[in-house]
């Protein structure tokens, strides 16, 4: 039975196999670090178009748990999900005039009658380093997306990858676990930038765009 | 204050200049068209680049030299380095920052950043590049604690050396007015007999000093 087939048939399941996994990171003294950050309002002119966004429950509550390698080792569990909300509301909601977050991924039983297109984000990788890895004084961090834009029947109209980088310093009287935190909060202010400046040139979005730009007008006045 | 604490405040500060390392400092300066009576109304922002791959300029070092001008002329506006980054997200991120002066007409293109830059009355940014690193370092120290006290026998020694850039860019005609360099490096040791005593080369210290001092000369009327 693969992966995908438990995440879809046994949620339950997979929630307690997680649950299990972070009560025994935990009993080890795990590094646990819960990123919970508010972003900056963004100096966006917004897309005169409305946009259906949906974030996934792995997505809401993105969790990176990464075992020890060896038992002098601490293991390492990032929550990342309610911060990847955060951000993702606040750069969309000033990237567009009107954003209608739904409840559930659009399909064909189930087409969204508010929007025309959807959104979907997805986290495909997380990875870290730390001064006792890479013997250098910063810590760092990677996170990988996969953005795709559909219809309101879920039919593909873009789909890309892209990257976010954060890193921060050593410095004195910040535990590991700090700095990891400030480093994955610089990656996911670098993930806003990196999507906010970067879509409209996204050869598949920059298509769409104008597609939607013809059917719909564009506001006198507005670029 | 009785001669005695008198004669105690002053030997320990004395012993403060005593003990300081040597630093070696360099400062070159190159402006045009500096206010001539200042800056006026107008505010000034210092930023730290950090797209580097290997190091960050350090905000504390940016915080250096904005009390160094603040501490010597209170009249000259410095906007917090994180409240502009805020204020502009997500266009002065490490990936997103424009390189050189010409990027900045692109971005006023943009209403929205534009009403941001105009709230803020920017009329110079000052982006500073660099860091301050260990070059060398020796010696070894042992320290012990026993029932009849503690101690520490050892020498230590290291160098620093710091480079840093400050580039000036006049928000108004949208170019660079100036350019100053500072390079410092110097030794710092630690002798220990029983009680270890730092003699810390302040080269970062002396770096923020000069560029702060040249930057002050080239934005206060009274300097």
């Amino acid at each position: 039975m693969g992966l995908t087939t438990i995440d879809k048939q046994y949620p339950s399941l997979r929630a307690a196999a997680l649950a299990s996994c972070l009560l025994f990171l935990s009993a080890c003294g795990a590094n646990q670090v819960i990123v919970d950050s508010q972003f900056p309002q963004p100096a966006l002119d917004p897309i005169p178009m409305t946009l259906g966004v949906y974030f996934s429950e792995d997505f809401k509550t993105h969790i990176f748990v990464d075992e020890p390698k060896a038992e002098t080792e601490r293991g390492w569990v990032v929550e990342t999900g309610a911060a990847q909300v955060s951000l993702w509301q606040t750069i969309l909601n000033a990237m567009f005039e009107k954003v209608v977050y739904l409840e559930q991924a659009p399909s064909t039983e189930t087409p969204s009658a508010e929007v025309q297109s959807v959104l979907i984000p997805t986290i495909s990788d997380l990875q870290y380093a730390i001064p006792a890895h890479t013997n250098t004084k910063v810590f760092e961090l990677w996170l990988k997306y996969d953005i795709a834009v559909t219809d309101n029947t879920g039919d593909s109209l873009a789909e890309w990858s892209m990257t976010a980088y954060g890193k921060t310093p050593e410095a004195f009287m910040q535990s590991n676990q700090e700095a990891v935190g400030a480093a994955a909060i610089v990656a996911l202010r670098d993930a806003g930038a990196n999507f906010a400046v970067n879509f409209p040139k996204v050869p598949a979005v920059s298509e769409w765009l104008q597609r939607a730009s013809d059917e719909t007008p564009l506001r006198e006045g507005t670029p | 204050m009785n001669t005695s604490k008198l004669t105690q405040v002053i030997s320990l500060t004395a012993l403060v200049f005593i003990l300081q390392g040597c630093v070696t400092a360099k400062v070159d300066e190159m402006t045009y068209n500096p206010p001539e009576a200042g800056i006026g109304a107008s505010s000034v922002v210092l930023l730290g680049r950090r797209h580097a791959s290997n190091y960050d300029t350090e905000r504390d070092f940016v915080q250096c030299v904005r009390d160094h001008i603040q501490a010597k002329d209170d009249t000259i506006e410095i906007v917090e380095e994180s409240q502009f980054l805020d204020a502009l997200y997500p266009w002065f991120e490490p990936r997103t920052a424009p390189m050189h002066p010409g990027a900045i007409r692109e971005l006023l293109t943009q209403p929205a950043v534009t009403s941001k830059i105009q709230a803020l009355d920017t009329q110079y940014m000052i982006w500073i590049d660099g860091n301050t690193e260990r070059t060398d370092a020796s010696g070894s120290m042992t320290c012990g604690i026993g029932p009849t006290g503690a101690g520490c026998f050892g020498f230590g020694t290291w160098s620093d050396e710091s480079n840093y850039e400050a580039v000036i860019w006049d928000f108004s005609n949208q170019a660079e007015v100036g350019r100053i360099n500072t390079s410092t490096s110097g030794q710092s040791y630690m002798p220990a007999v029983v009680v270890p005593i730092p003699i810390i080369a302040p080269v970062q210290g002396t770096a923020c000093d000069g560029i702060g001092e040249q930057l002050l000369q080239f934005l206060s009327a009274n300097y």
